[in-house]
């Protein structure tokens, strides 16, 4: 069940929000052993939460859509009075005294927060293969990595432990996840969700978004998470919307792109065939297909790497002596980030600069771009090489080669399932918009999205 | 001359007080030396007249022509 559709059954009275908890505690007790997608589970505190949620209901006291749904969070979200971890052993036993924006306005909304979802250590890498926590297990098939960093948040929502879980994205952590889970993952613009209270990987690149299992799941959530927040220096003012798609949106009209450089080169076959399915799909539903050339984003990705590892690890800096305290592959990225001199970084900000205008000038042409979210479905737990057109790619780069140019721009982009490849492994779409375009990329979205999005048989 | 040029990452480290163990710079030196290789010509291409993607402002709360 989508998180509209419970929302639906609750307000007609079919079920209540005790009822869906229950099934979602049930169903994290069966399935958690052998994903290990939930972190923490807040089972009483839920249970309680949720009682309350249908006495205000039977008040009629509703406050929208999330009211009594049950949801989870990435275990970087601070929430008050329990255990915030980030995925790391530093923060084994920190228990926060506040709530996160975002954790606080989803209980606004009446939602159910029914546990903390694992993650990457420290959202810095994408397989969720935690040194600390252990593995989390893709539940399409559990030798293989969900992604990362949010791969609890991918791998419970693909479970069907809950219909939304909030992920973070600094380099592709939200939709590289949702691409390997086989589910929805919107990265907002960069400055629509507030950061406040989510423990920080990279200051100017890290986004909050939801996971869901549709589209209009995706916007209900943004309807709620964004807004100015005065606690996040970099919230926008910028007036909020209506980010819920009509059921059947028209996308005639629209202009797509379909990038003629880097983002089609060294793909899985099976990638490149359902994402070329997905621009005829749009095509014949009257969308209108334009080719056009996309800056380098080699150069880009490239720039957020060097400001990625800068602003990680000047954020980690005074905990680097206790380097047993750390995963290898961790420790490996904060070292390098020591490494680099200060101008480089700001170099690599002014060089951001340079790219965002030249990018911009894209918008002229089109209303948005598609992509492969990834050039690979989910790898198997513990490689990490991975094989493209019989060359030999590093997992992490290779995962997040599609994606990570979206957080130096800071641009809105979602990733929705558009098929699966000859092992039954689901394939991501990416489709990015000018900044601020949520609404509109969800509505294509929505309009491409199958009806019946494929779900692991668990 | 060259665009780019293998750094001595051990002498950086030490020359910057990094207590990073020298078999952790080895395994790291090959990455560091491709993000050089990749980052170095776009650093230098840079028009002098291109300032950072980094906000200050003068004073700590926001202020109402932040507005957008």
């Amino acid at each position: 069940m989508t998180l509209l559709e419970a929302a639906a059954a609750l307000r007609r009275r079919e079920v209540s929000s005790v009822e869906l908890t229950a099934a979602a505690l049930q169903r994290i007790e069966r399935l958690n052993p052998s994903t290990n997608a939930m972190q923490t589970v807040m089972a009483e505190a839920a249970r309680q939460r949720a009682k309350q949620a249908d006495e205000e209901l039977a008040r009629g006291e509703g406050r929208g859509p999330l009211h009594g749904i049950p949801i989870a969070v990435k275990d970087l979200f601070c929430t008050k009075g329990v255990r915030t971890t980030g995925g790391s052993k530093l923060f084994e036993d920190h228990v926060p005294d506040h709530d996160a924006t975002v954790v606080e306005w989803l209980r606004a909304g009446g939602a159910v927060l029914i546990g903390k979802t694992g993650m990457h250590e420290l959202a810095y890498g994408i397989t969720s293969s935690n040194p600390h926590f252990g593995a989390i297990r893709n539940p399409w098939d559990r030798d293989r990595i969900p992604g990362g960093s949010s791969g609890g948040s991918g791998a419970a929502v693909a479970a069907g432990m809950v219909p939304m879980a909030m992920g973070s994205d600094t380099g592709g952590s939200i939709r590289i996840p949702a691409a390997f889970c086989g589910v929805v993952g919107l990265k907002p613009t960069y400055g629509r969700v507030s950061r406040y209270g989510a423990m920080a990987l990279g200051f100017s690149l890290d986004h909050m978004g939801p996971l869901t299992r549709s589209v209009r799941d995706a916007g209900a959530v943004l309807n709620v998470i964004a807004g100015h927040d005065p606690r996040d220096e970099t919230s926008s003012r910028r007036p909020v919307e209506n980010y819920v798609p009509d059921i059947e949106p028209s996308i005639r009209g629209l202009r797509i792109g379909l990038p003629e450089n880097f983002y089609f080169e060294r793909l899985d076959p099976d990638v490149d065939a359902a994402v070329r399915a997905a621009f005829h799909e749009a095509e014949s539903r009257g969308a209108e297909i334009v080719p056009l050339p996309v800056p380098d984003i080699a150069a880009i990705n490239t720039v957020a790497r060097v400001i990625l590892m800068a602003e990680a690890s000047a954020l980690l800096e005074p905990h680097l002596e206790q380097r047993d305290q750390f995963g290898a592959d961790v420790l490996a990225l904060l070292d390098q980030g020591r490494l680099l001199p200060a101008t480089d970084y700001i170099n690599a900000q002014r060089l951001r600069r340079a790219m965002q205008r030249e990018f911009a000038r894209l918008w002229l042409r089109v209303d948005c771009l598609f992509t492969p979210t990834s050039p690979v479905t989910a790898p198997r737990i513990g490689e990490t090489t991975t094989t493209i057109g019989g060359q030999d790619e590093d997992v992490r780069l290779a995962s997040t080669r599609l994606v990570r140019a979206i957080n130096l721009l800071g641009l809105p982009a979602v990733s929705i399932p558009c098929g699966v490849d000859r092992r039954g492994l689901p394939i991501g779409l990416q489709i990015v918009g000018p900044p601020f375009a949520e609404a509109p990329i969800l509505r294509v979205a929505q309009a491409l999205v199958p009806a019946e999005v494929p779900v692991p048989h668990l | 001359m060259n665009s780019t040029c293998n750094k001595d990452w051990k002498k950086i480290a030490r020359a910057n007080g990094l207590a990073i163990p020298d078999a952790a710079l080895e395994r790291i030196a090959a990455s560091l030396d491709a993000l050089e290789a990749d980052f170095r010509p776009l650093a230098r291409a840079l028009p002098p007249e291109t300032e950072p993607a980094l906000a200050f402002r003068a004073t700590l709360a926001a202020e109402p022509e932040d507005a957008e």
